[in-house]
């Protein structure tokens, strides 16, 4: 059998998906034994032109990181769903907008002034902010346009799989490559390396009745090591969040952020936060409930940290 | 002017290119390297609880 082709590709990402595959340690002999990789650049030497010069569709699979911040993101979105038989959206950022979708809160231009005109540590007395086109005495160099809004994949072109995790398990990422190779990959527009449950019910801490009469936050309060978050009055999203982790912070002493996007069924992770976590709140006097979700430190980015560009705003529009 | 563009640079984490310029005897005349990405961690973090930013600032590198 022909060796598959694999590209992996980092759009608006820090690198941690790429680093989480090469997480699967000596596993990845493996991968290289069944699959040519044809384009990753934080490993290889491939340059734009090598992709472009590909046929259409020769790349079997491409794993694509990142959400899609800027005009190059968007460019190679396109040039790789062109080039790729299946195009994966892999991690949260490519999925649901990830970390970077926060900035989907503020206006292009509130960023653009805070990072290059008013932070502590920026000198820059002429006031230059990125053009994208600069006249040198050479010739004319370019960077890309920085959109108003950060978009997931889907939202640029046609993904046939998604990967969700901030970043994905190492252990999820072989079972999804064992999948690839053994060409057993489920109907297409599934989401695939995660469970089809909440992070609740894979949680190993006690849970009784939820029911909370006031927050806390773990900034100022110890939480007890073996209790369900929530039931402490600490704020965790996994009612709302697809499982598949192993509930990797919970066991870390957090509680979930929601990375893994929102369970089967559920379209808006934030919104769905909003109404489970609120509806055990113990009291059901309209001051009492409103004097305890007071006590959420900055509830719209605690219960939208990672899906802002999915959920059905997708960004701030006043 | 002839011109080199190695877009991108490879095997770090981040994006970067660098254009470099010759002149017509085939020597380097000038050279830039540019950083075309911006995410804009220094305003979606302010005024966030500062227990959450550590989780949220170690997705600036992932490397
Ligand atoms: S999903 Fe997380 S680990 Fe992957 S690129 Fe985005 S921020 Fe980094
Ligand atoms: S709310 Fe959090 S801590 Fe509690 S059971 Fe669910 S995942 Fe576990």
């Amino acid at each position: 059998m022909a060796k598959l082709k694999l590209a992996s590709y980092w759009a608006a990402a820090c690198g941690g998906c790429d680093v989480a595959i090469l997480d699967v340690h000596e596993k990845i002999l493996d991968i290289a034994a069944a699959a040519d990789i044809v384009f990753w650049p934080i490993a290889t030497d491939f340059k734009y032109s090598d992709v472009e010069a590909m046929p259409d569709a020769d790349i079997d699979v491409t794993l694509f990181h990142g959400a899609i911040r800027n005009s190059e993101n968007e460019h190679l979105a396109r040039l790789l769903r062109a080039k790729s038989k299946i195009l994966v959206a892999f991690g949260s950022c490519a999925h649901i907008g990830g970390i970077p979708g926060l900035a989907n809160l503020f206006s292009r231009e509130d960023i653009l002034k805070r990072v290059y005109l008013e932070t502590p540590s920026t000198v820059n007395p002429e006031k230059i902010t990125p053009d994208p086109r600069t006249a040198v005495p050479e010739g004319e160099i370019t960077i890309p346009v920085f959109h108003d809004a950060v978009r997931p994949l889907n939202q640029v072109v046609e993904v046939d799989y998604y990967v969700p995790g901030c970043p994905p398990t190492p252990a999820q990422i072989w079972n999804v490559v064992q999948a690839i190779v053994s060409g057993q990959l489920p109907e297409k527009g599934s989401v695939v390396g995660a469970s089809e449950k909440t992070q609740c019910d894979e949680c190993t801490r006690k849970k009784q009745e939820k029911k909370i009469s006031g927050f806390k936050r773990i900034a100022t309060v110890q939480p007890d090591p073996d209790t369900c978050f929530l039931e402490q009055g600490f704020l965790c999203m996994g009612p709302v969040t697809r499982g598949g982790c192993d509930t990797r912070c919970q066991l870390s002493g957090v509680g979930c952020r929601g990375c893994y996007g929102p369970p089967p069924g559920v379209l808006d992770q934030g919104a769905k936060a909003l109404s489970a976590i609120t509806s055990v709140i113990e009291s059901k006097e309209e001051a009492d409930v409103q004097r305890i979700v007071d006590q959420i430190p900055d509830v719209l980015r605690s219960f939208n940290r990672f899906a802002i560009p999915a959920s059905l705003i997708t960004r701030k529009v006043l | 002017m002839k011109r080199i563009s190695i877009d991108p640079i490879t095997r770090l984490e981040g994006h970067g290119k660098i254009e470099i310029f010759l002149d017509d005897d085939g020597r380097v005349a000038n050279c830039y390297f540019q950083v075309p990405e911006l995410r804009g961690f220094e305003k979606f973090v302010e005024g966030m609880p500062i227990e959450e930013v550590p989780r949220v600032v170690s997705r600036i590198c992932g490397v």
